[in-house]
């Protein structure tokens, strides 16, 4: 079976070997066919040009991807809190619109924590006890400058190398 | 068109459905000072933040309205001393720097010794000072070490003072002996844990 496949093959190749017998005027009508060929003109619409222009404009402004911190990292967290008499915890902050639904953190024996993914930037948050009681990060730097009279805390991501 | 497109960007910042948790009163007048500030190119949401915290804390809407026009304001500060590059998180920051006692001049001089991002330099800068630590002796080691130290020897730095001021130590004394004894050695070094309350870092997958 091989062999006979062997056999096409080469008289395939055989065929391609052989030299192509050319027109000889074919250059000739070519090069007319090129030369009579109407020149290419472009169609430019202003309108077009100027809305597009725009969109691009808008999208630059918009996104501004000369932010410097725009592709930084993000870095994950475990926020930890002591509290063996809470029946609930939640940890609320910038990173969750102060939201005490968004962050409800899982108890394993009076220790309540959860995981969040942050992106590069200083956050301040606070922890909600049985939906009532405002505590502070009690290891995490203090928000010195809270204004609603509830202790907050804050936490860094850096975006370099934190 | 493009100030029509300007001009529908406003208005969405404005009517972010994230205030409707604020009564009509504070709504309005939080909505103004964001699009004040979106005017001016300040980024709005450190104000909507801080306007949600106000409104998750119950606190009356005057206080709520109070608190986002100083920040407004004091964006605007950390802007001009920072610059018109200057992001989000890097202003956010140094409003925190700005109100723990640094001078406008502080952030500027840092923003010349210190490759962006700025965040975490003045982060530290703002924590220093809320452990008791001097506002000019913050500034002065944060600006020391700027030049050269990554975001995390910044931390290890702060916590090395916290550290030494639990300990005793006073504050300023503490900055000082950290900055001057090489405090980033011996703070990488160490193996000491941070504490234990302080969020913690999570190995990425």
């Amino acid at each position: 079976m091989f062999e006979r496949e062997d056999e096409t093959v080469e008289r395939v190749i055989q065929h391609l070997r052989r030299p192509a017998a050319i027109d000889p005027g074919l250059d000739a009508r070519v090069m007319r066919a090129i030369t009579q060929a109407p020149p290419y003109r472009r169609r430019v619409w202003p309108l077009w040009s100027l809305l597009a222009a725009a969109a691009v404009l808008a999208v630059v402004l918009i996104a501004r991807p000369w932010n410097r911190n725009a592709t930084s990292k993000a870095d994950t967290l475990q926020f930890v809190l002591v509290a063996p008499q809470a029946a609930s915890v939640a940890l609320v902050g910038d990173f969750n619109d102060w939201d005490p639904a968004r962050s409800p953190m899982q108890t394993a024996q009076g220790v309540w924590a959860t995981v969040l993914r942050l992106a590069p930037g200083r956050y301040r948050y606070a922890f909600l006890v049985n939906g009532v009681e405002w505590r502070a990060d009690p290891g995490a730097p203090a928000a010195k400058d809270d204004e609603f009279g509830t202790p907050s805390s804050v936490v860094t991501v850096g975006g370099r190398g934190s | 068109m493009i100030l029509a497109a300007l001009l529908l960007v406003t208005q969405v910042a404005a009517q972010d459905p994230r205030l409707e948790r604020l009564d009509p009163d504070t709504r309005s007048a939080v909505a103004a000072v964001v699009d004040s500030a979106h005017g001016i190119g300040l980024p709005v949401e450190p104000i909507i933040q801080r306007a949600l915290e106000g409104a998750t804390k119950g606190a009356p809407g005057l206080r709520i309205v109070a608190a986002v026009r100083r920040l407004a304001v004091d964006l605007g500060t950390a802007r001009t001393a920072l610059g018109t590059s200057a992001s989000e998180p890097e202003l956010e920051a140094a409003v925190a720097a700005l109100r723990a006692g640094a001078t406008p001049h502080v952030l500027a001089h840092l923003r010349d010794v210190r490759r962006p991002p700025l965040t975490m330099a003045l982060s530290v800068l703002a924590d220093l000072v809320a452990s008791g630590v001097p506002a000019d002796s913050a500034a002065a080691a944060v600006l020391a070490l700027a030049p050269k130290a990554g975001d995390a020897d910044l931390v290890e730095f702060r916590r090395a003072v916290e550290r030494d001021i639990a300990l005793g130590a006073p504050p300023g004394a503490a900055t000082s002996v950290r900055l001057n004894a090489g405090a980033l050695d011996v703070t990488n070094s160490s193996g000491t844990p941070g504490n234990p309350g302080t969020p913690r870092r999570r190995p990425r997958p």
